[in-house]
């Protein structure tokens, strides 16, 4: 999931193929990713993973690293299964 | 006697030096912490060859550092100049130039774009805070080799103490100069405005870039006040914008209405205690009095004020609310406040009948020197009065078209030019077209704002390609988005055969909108 959730960010957010990105590095204060590109990246998790993500839990916890969004994508997906 | 912007730090650090000046994430820096430490700063950028008037460049995001290097570049005498993390390389690039920066203060986090930021030819010989290849680079920990007392020099009031960059018609982005008199005198009003006193917690949600970010660095200062310094994190999740206006107990706000109106559609709006809030300033755009009402419902304690004033003279009106508005007439910019002087013109530069529309000019204390290295663009922006002969009045021409109600408040009609206003961005449409028609392709152009829904704008474009032009004008968007920043690039570009002309054979840019007003979604 984690390579999956990188290669997007790169890919499609930032255009890049070769920069140099890790799942721990903060995305969020490196103005990686704007505003607009937050709302493409709940997209994209929402929709590959198959998750719901409600507004209330759009906070930094959650997407301040790739490692972050992953956990919390996982979390997601066991808490709609039950 | 305070007369430069960095005075206050240095006597609240003698009078209460444990009180807090500045609080960003999980750090903090008392008054004393950050008067020894912008001394340090002041004296190691004095050994780097830096000169009174020198103009330094700060690219950082929302952070104690880029407080720290406001206020030690001051202290160095020089001009600090706030460059968006966010904008594209070539444009910042093109800031450093028009400046000439020597000298920019850098975070690791920005690593990624400092090759193409700083590569040659560039007048950058020097980075404080991260590793540039190429450049000899400084790191903050080489404070501790300089002294902590303050360094002498003779700086006046008068000296340039910031430039800040705005969209240009002329497809160059302008510098607006602001002095230590000028910076100060707009932190004395607002402080006095606002009666801020020691014990408030400023919520500071704009970049260095953006002018209103002058009430958290100055006005808090001034006053005594904790300045709490958003994240650029918290920025771009309102949830947790508004956790930290409850944690921070922000006692007054101040940001752009889209900040406010994000914090609105949380979810969690209704859990969250803003009991501690007194005042909600917002300004750079017009906020729906619907919105306000719902957010004032949300903070019992909350006084809203309405803030105007370009750039050029930080603010020059203020239109106060102690209970939420019970009709959807627009907020009026209101009062002028005090040190000010406004006119309402004609064409012609003839003052208007009472209650007539005009262009608001402005003469304040607060006002700019004139715009970097552009004289020609300086003359044009002021407009002079002599009334005793010798004594020459200076006004800055708004072009903002207003006219003075019944009740003397002061009532804004629209623009002058095609200046527009996206996300609380100021955008010269005609420079967003001069850059779109250089496009290998591009014919004509002509660049309009569109609205669409709820306080959010969008720009688009017509476009007449050349005829051997074979291509996708996403193409163009790509391109475009490298020179200007992300709010001032079209998000649609269409293919005309040809553009809409009036008789004179200009672009007929009524029958424009007409046209995109019938095709609204």
């Amino acid at each position: 999931m984690e390579e999956r959730i990188l290669t997007f960010i790169k890919r499609e957010l930032i255009d890049d193929d070769r920069i140099d990105l890790t799942a721990d590095d903060d995305l969020l204060g490196s103005g990686l990713i704007g505003s607009m590109a937050v709302f493409r990246l709940i997209d994209f998790l929402e929709k590959s993973f198959s998750v719901r993500i409600p507004p209330e839990e759009m906070t930094i916890d959650h997407f301040m690293t790739v490692r972050a969004m992953s956990d919390y994508v996982r979390e997601r997906q066991a808490v709609q299964k039950v | 006697m305070h007369y430069l912007l960095f005075h206050p730090i240095d006597r609240h650090a003698a009078a209460s030096p444990d009180r807090t000046a500045f609080r960003c994430g999980k750090q903090a820096i008392t008054y004393a912490e950050l008067a020894e430490r912008t001394n340090r700063l002041a004296h190691l950028l004095l050994a780097q060859g830096v000169q009174r008037g020198d103009r330094i460049g700060i690219y950082l995001p929302r952070s104690l550092d880029g407080a720290a290097a406001v206020h030690g570049i001051l202290k160095a005498g020089a001009a600090y100049v706030p460059l968006d993390p966010e904008a594209p390389v070539a444009r910042t690039r093109r800031l450093i130039d028009d400046c000439g920066i020597k000298v920019v203060f850098v975070a690791p986090a920005l690593r990624r774009n400092f090759t193409a930021l700083f590569a040659a030819p560039s007048p950058v010989n020097r980075v404080v805070g991260g590793d540039v290849e190429g450049v000899i680079s400084l790191e903050w920990d080489a404070l501790a080799d300089y002294p902590a007392t303050a360094p002498d020099l003779r700086i006046l009031g008068d000296d340039l103490a910031y430039v800040m960059y705005t969209s240009g018609s002329t497809g160059e982005p302008k510098g607006i100069m602001h002095t230590h008199t000028s910076g100060l005198a707009y932190a004395r009003l607002s402080r006095d405005l606002y009666n801020v006193q020691p014990d408030d917690v400023i919520g500071n949600h704009c970049a260095l870039h953006y002018d209103i970010s002058t009430f958290g660095y100055f006005t808090g200062p001034l006053a005594g006040a904790t300045t709490v310094i958003v994240t650029d994190a918290h920025t771009k999740f309102p949830t947790s914008l508004l956790q930290l206006v409850e944690q921070e107990r922000i006692t007054i706000w101040y940001s752009v209405p889209l900040a406010l109106l994000q914090m609105l559609r949380s979810p969690t709006l209704g859990e969250r205690d803003l009991s501690a809030l007194r005042w909600v300033l917002f300004g750079g755009e017009v906020f729906a009095p619907r919105h306000l009402r719902a957010l004032m419902e949300h903070a019992p304690n909350a006084r809203a004020s309405n803030v105007y004033g370009p750039a050029e003279v930080n603010q020059c009106t203020y239109f106060h609310l102690a209970e939420a508005p019970d009709t959807d007439d627009p907020l009026p910019l209101g009062h002028v406040w005090n040190d000010t002087e406004t006119l309402i013109l004609d064409p012609d530069d003839g003052e208007v009948a009472e209650g007539e529309i005009g262009e608001l000019l402005v003469r304040s204390a607060t006002r700019m020197k004139g715009y970097w290295n552009r004289a020609d663009l300086t003359a044009r922006g002021f407009y002079y009065r002599e009334r005793i002969p010798g004594n020459r009045e200076t006004f800055y021409r708004t072009g903002d078209l207003v006219y003075r109600d019944a009740d003397g408040l002061l009532q804004f009609m629209g623009r002058k030019d095609r200046q527009v206003k996206i996300r609380g961005h100021r955008v010269e449409l005609e420079e967003v077209e001069a850059v779109l028609a250089a496009q290998p392709g591009v014919g004509e152009a002509a660049v309009y704002l569109r609205e669409i829904g709820d306080n959010e704008k969008v720009i688009e474009a017509l476009v007449v390609a050349e005829s051997d032009w074979v291509g996708n004008p996403r193409t163009w968007i790509i391109a475009m988005g490298d020179q200007l920043p992300p709010h001032a690039v079209p998000v649609r570009i269409d293919l005309l055969p040809n553009l809409p002309r009036n008789d004179a054979g200009k672009i007929d840019r009524l029958a424009i909108r007409e046209a995109i007003t019938k095709s609204m979604p």
